[in-house]
């Protein structure tokens, strides 16, 4: 199955308009004294879903771009995609089978909240320290490892709920005495360079972690029992289960999509713990502390909440959370030592695409990578490739934002990548 | 001999010890020592170039090691798919330049196990060695691979100009993780993580001080990264003496600051981008030929991690510093690989050296402002300027009150 | 002949007008203070004359050169310099390095043993001599002003300007900045100083540019502007704060 030029000429016509869409509208914007803070962007999706078409009354125009502009440009791109990839490939499964298309769209939803949850703490980490954790990926994969032995190897067969909590608290704490440890001089203008300090020192805690736990816990991929059986069942009748069928370890939706019980627990239980988080933030004394810290840290002094204390339980609990995604996955995945490197990227990726610092960009856009990895894996033509390149299509996601709009989707009054100096 | 000149003094002697090593020592374990000590000369380059990106510069970037990929894979490709013959084959694509041909060999993955697929191989099968095949001289994958590196560096470089501290991390990270992605994916031509074999730094042995060395021998290969490593000392210090390094500095400190005050940042910024990731191309191309294989595996996180920790803990803002760190701590590294038992406890030391390292980069970056060799040096040189500050000071503070 | 001229200067951010047509001149060594409440415009006609943002429309010539499409190195490099109101001096470099920065990139004079020199007379100068060595940092928040200063002398611009030079300084140490600009402007240098500090400006100036809702509504020697009946009624309406600086400047 090769590629015809056709798709390729497609792809280069997009491209091309993308790029003179972005630059030419945001001339035009700047030359007629507009707010240019959209132009890239729109102009962008608006050259490679429709070419000069669409640029050209928009170019005349200029209207006042508002949300409509930024939307139906982005879903008329992904359409006008879609076409051309159905045209140039027509033998292609995503293409020719629908359920495939479904069950690949269902499953990329769901791994996408769980991406989406694990970044949520990066995020979390980035918006009160004003630092980018490079130790998120170890700290999801030492969630999975401590789920792992006390399910599987310490107390096995105990409720797995037990081997979450552990690796919950176990992170948690190493979270808050790392940051009590090598953090705190960063407050107290002892480092130059806070930002990178804090990039490098955690980057070493991701150095130590990884190869810590692979000294303790050998190399070996090890994989956790799944946490939850279904019930065999059917619905709604078990002769004629057209709406719902269980077997063990997976359920089946309308005779067509299938999703595998170890992600559907491990969704739910994110979505539960989001809500309890959400709650947390708004509802909570110290919730409302965390938020008044991530907009004002002198003003949050002031009215009387230590930014210190809010510092570390900001740190733990954003590894915290890394670690909770990992031992709900460790059912899911083989896990190994090396595993959190691309998890982390992928959480990289997801704040700087929903918004530095933006709680519910990370949840929006860990959807969307889900969505777009589940469409590069499943429909790239050659499987092998395809899974070598996942990293690669959250990296041209994120090469797309930073130059489109660097302060995310999101992101607002976390200022953008070019002043991201806090 | 004032006290400012023992580093110097210092230095001279322990790059005398190394230059002389080769000659002197002769351990039942020669290969081994002298092949440890070539991949510490490899890290001292790739330390001292990211010290002076992100020490003096101050653009933390997470994606030399790629750069270092893009050289050694450059050289690689070139050797391994382009050819040259006195006759045409017939079966490849191929060029006529003067009276040889220009063979391009078709790619073939790694599904033969025989290598005997491909083009070139066909058509030698039919010449029988009647026909002379060349390859592109390793010289010229060499420089070739330099320049594709410091090309990458210079479009990474424009990319990444207006992004600071956290996204430039971020980017560069992700720029080497979709190269590692593509060298592993395109099995077809890189042939993945089986790896491309690359010929030797001198294939056929060659001749010093009347010696003849063939092309497994370990002195030529430690010659070439030891002057190679002076060069690229030679070129930083050469840069952090010019205005060069102290435009770079100004930036790193304070970039708005830098421009008003003439310095074209734009400009400085791309350069150092351009300069040392072609350093760290140039180190990966010797060092493909060096090992004779190129695999994705070498841009790893692991590598890069190594690279800026001896940098960190040799010190970030001195690239002697750093280049000094990388080649202790690789001995240290090598020291620590045996592993010991207590008892009935086997203790992993191939691992738990780097753990041990982990620990002592943290420590370093926790209580030391710059490493811990930069700081040593900085006390030769700069004891007498404090003890002289301190004096004038004294004397200005009674002078007048200009003292806020 | 120091020449810089600026016509019908106009920015504006999304709608709103931030300055709305500046014209001014400054011809020779002239001492000017530009001031004008919070919002005047003053920051933004500070930042488009230095290059950093561009203009909507409007020209600025730097003795015929024009400068308003410049980047703010070459801006730098035609001869106009500048301060920035919190200091930016270049922190973990030794204050003889922070003067060297600004020599090099003018690039007129490459020799280091030359720009040493230039450099230990700029220093001692400013009296700060004997820290030459020390790094930035290390310097207090006066010192550090000087050493602003001293960057500025090395780059050696015709037009020069301070932007509140006096934020944050020591009253004790006022008056010898005081001095300074003084020595500077009559070594030929025109300065432009943005101060909210009415006494100071007052002072200093010889010409008084006041700014208001990105117009210029006066232009001249301070004790014109002083009672100038637009100048006291934009400090009246908008800021009472500022017309106690008015106030104050009048008694000094």
């Amino acid at each position: 199955m090769e590629f015809s030029g056709f798709f390729w000429a497609a792809v280069f016509w997009m491209a091309g308009w993308g790029v003179i869409g972005s630059i030419a509208l945001k001339r035009r914007y700047l030359h007629r004294d507009l707010d240019t803070s959209n132009t890239s962007m729109v102009g962008a999706f608006t050259g490679a879903a429709a070419g000069p078409f669409a640029l050209i009354p928009l170019w005349i125009k200029t209207p006042r771009l508002t949300t409509r502009y930024i939307v139906l440009p982005v879903i008329a791109t992904v359409v006008v995609f879609g076409l051309f990839f159905a045209k140039g490939d027509p033998g292609n499964i995503c293409v020719t089978n629908g359920t495939f298309v479904a069950s690949q769209f269902v499953n990329g939803l769901v791994i996408g909240i769980i991406y989406g949850f694990m970044a949520l703490g990066l995020t979390l980490i980035f918006s009160i320290l004003g630092i980018v954790s490079f130790a998120h990926g170890e700290f999801y994969m030492i969630g999975g490892m401590i789920t792992y032995f006390i399910t599987s190897v310490w107390l096995p067969g105990i409720n797995p709920m037990i081997g979450v909590l552990g690796a919950c608290v176990a992170t948690f704490t190493l979270g808050a005495i790392f940051e009590r440890m090598f953090l705190t001089p960063m407050y107290e203008g002892k480092i130059d360079r806070p930002v990178e300090y804090g990039i490098l020192v955690t980057f070493g805690l991701a150095f130590t972690l990884q190869y810590f736990v692979q000294a303790t816990a050998g190399a070996n991929p090890v994989k956790a029992q799944r946490f939850l059986s279904f019930p065999r069942m059917g619905l709604p009748s078990s002769e004629d289960p057209w709406l719902m069928k269980t077997s063990r370890g997976s359920m089946e939706l309308f005779e067509s999509v299938t999703i595998s019980s170890p992600r559907l627990t491990a969704a739910l239980t994110c979505i539960f713990v989001l809500l309890a988080l959400l709650y947390l933030l708004h509802r909570t004394w110290t919730g409302k502390a965390l938020r008044a810290v991530s907009l004002d840290r002198e003003a949050a002094a002031i009215a009387g909440i230590n930014p210190d204390r809010m510092n570390m339980l900001a740190f733990a609990l954003g590894g915290m959370i890394a670690a909770l995604a990992g031992s709900l996955l460790v059912q899911a995945f083989s896990w190994l030592p090396q595993v959190g490197a691309i998890p982390a990227m992928r959480s990289f990726v997801i704040v700087v695409l929903g918004g530095l610092g933006s709680l519910p960009g990370a949840f929006f856009g860990g959807i969307i990578v889900g969505l777009v990895e589940a469409a590069g894996t499943g429909c790239v033509p050659d499987p092998q490739k395809a899974a070598s390149y996942i990293p690669a299509y959250g990296m041209i996601v994120l090469t797309l934002t930073l130059l489109l709009r660097p302060t995310g989707l999101l992101g607002r009054k976390y200022a953008s990548a070019t002043h991201g100096q806090n | 001999m004032s006290r400012q000149h023992i580093p110097t003094a210092a230095g001279a002697v322990f790059l005398l010890i190394l230059g002389l090593f080769p000659f002197v020592y002769n351990g039942g374990d020669y290969d081994y020592v002298m092949h440890i000590i070539i991949i510490a000369f490899f890290y001292a380059i790739l330390a001292s170039s990211w010290s002076m990106l992100a020490g003096y510069a101050g653009q933390f970037s997470f994606g030399h090691m790629g750069f270092m990929g893009i050289g050694s894979y450059t050289t690689a490709l070139l050797l391994h798919y382009i050819h040259f013959a006195p006759e045409p084959t017939s079966i490849c694509t191929e060029f006529a330049i003067g009276g040889t041909y220009m063979i391009f060999v078709n790619p073939i993955g790694v599904t033969s196990t025989s290598l005997a697929q491909d083009c070139l191989r066909q058509a030698m099968d039919v010449w029988d060695g009647s026909v002379p095949v060349s390859d592109v001289p390793v010289w010229l994958g060499i420089v070739l691979g330099t320049i594709m590196g410091g090309v990458a560096g210079l479009l990474v470089g424009l990319l990444v100009l207006r992004l600071r501290a956290a996204y430039l991390a971020l980017f560069t990270l992700g720029f080497a993780e979709i190269l590692k992605a593509t060298i592993s994916a395109e099995i077809q031509i890189t042939r993945g993580q089986a790896g491309l074999e690359t010929p030797a730094l001198f294939e056929n042995g060659i001749t010093l001080f009347g010696r003849v060395y063939s092309r497994t021998d370990k002195l030529p290969p430690y010659f070439v990264f030891f002057f190679l490593m002076l060069a690229c000392l030679a070129v930083l210090w050469w840069l952090s003496r010019s205005k060069f390094g102290l435009f770079v500095r100004a930036l790193r400190e304070d970039q708005e600051a830098a421009a008003a005050l003439g310095v074209n940042t734009t400009r400085y910024k791309v350069l150092v981008f351009v300069v040392t990731t072609s350093m760290a191309a140039l180190a990966g191309a010797v060092q493909a030929h060096y090992v004779g294989i190129v695999t994705p595996n070498a841009l790893f996180l692991l590598q890069m991690s190594l690279v800026v920790a001896m940098a960190v803990i040799g010190g970030v803002e001195n690239f002697v510093a750093a280049a000094i760190g990388a080649i202790l701590i690789q001995f240290v590294l090598e020291l620590l690989r045996n592993s010991f038992t207590i008892g009935s406890v086997t203790i992993d030391m191939t691992i738990w050296r780097l753990v041990i390292f982990g620990i002592i980069l943290m420590l370093t970056l926790r209580f030391t402002r710059n490493g811990l060799i930069a700081p040593i040096i900085e006390y030769f040189h700069r004891g007498h300027v404090a003890a002289e500050t301190v004096a004038k000071r004294a004397a200005a503070t009674d002078k007048d009150g200009v003292q806020g | 002949m120091i020449n810089l001229k600026v016509t019908n200067l106009k920015k504006s951010f999304g709608g709103l007008e931030v300055l709305k047509g500046i014209n001014f001149e400054i011809n020779g060594p002239e001492l000017i203070g530009l001031i004008g409440p919070n919002g005047a415009g003053k920051t933004t006609l500070t930042n488009i004359l230095d290059g950093a943002i561009k203009p909507n429309s409007g020209t600025v010539y730097l003795n015929g050169e024009r400068i308003d499409q410049y980047k703010p190195y070459q801006v730098a490099l035609a001869g106009l310099g500048r301060t920035f109101q919190v200091t930016r001096s270049f922190r973990r470099m030794s204050v003889l390095e922070n003067l060297y920065v600004p020599a090099l990139a003018v690039g007129e004079e490459q020799n280091r043993a030359v720009v040493h020199e230039k450099a230990m007379e700029v220093l001692e100068f400013l009296t700060i001599d004997h820290l030459r060595n020390d790094y930035a940092q290390a310097l207090s928040g006066g010192q550090q002003k000087l050493l602003e200063l001293g960057r500025l002398l090395m780059l050696d611009p015709d037009v020069i300007i301070l932007d509140e030079p006096f934020a944050g300084v020591h009253p004790k140490l006022m008056e010898v900045i005081y001095e300074y600009i003084r020595r500077v402007n009559d070594e030929g240098k025109a300065i432009v100083i943005i101060s909210h500090q009415m006494d100071a400006i007052f002072n200093l100036a010889k010409r008084l540019l006041v700014l208001n809702y990105g117009d210029m509504i006066a232009d001249g020697p301070p004790a014109d502007v002083k009672n100038d009946p637009a100048v006291i009624e934009a400090y009246l309406g908008v800021d009472e704060e500022d017309e106690d600086e008015l106030a104050g400047a009048d008694q000094s």
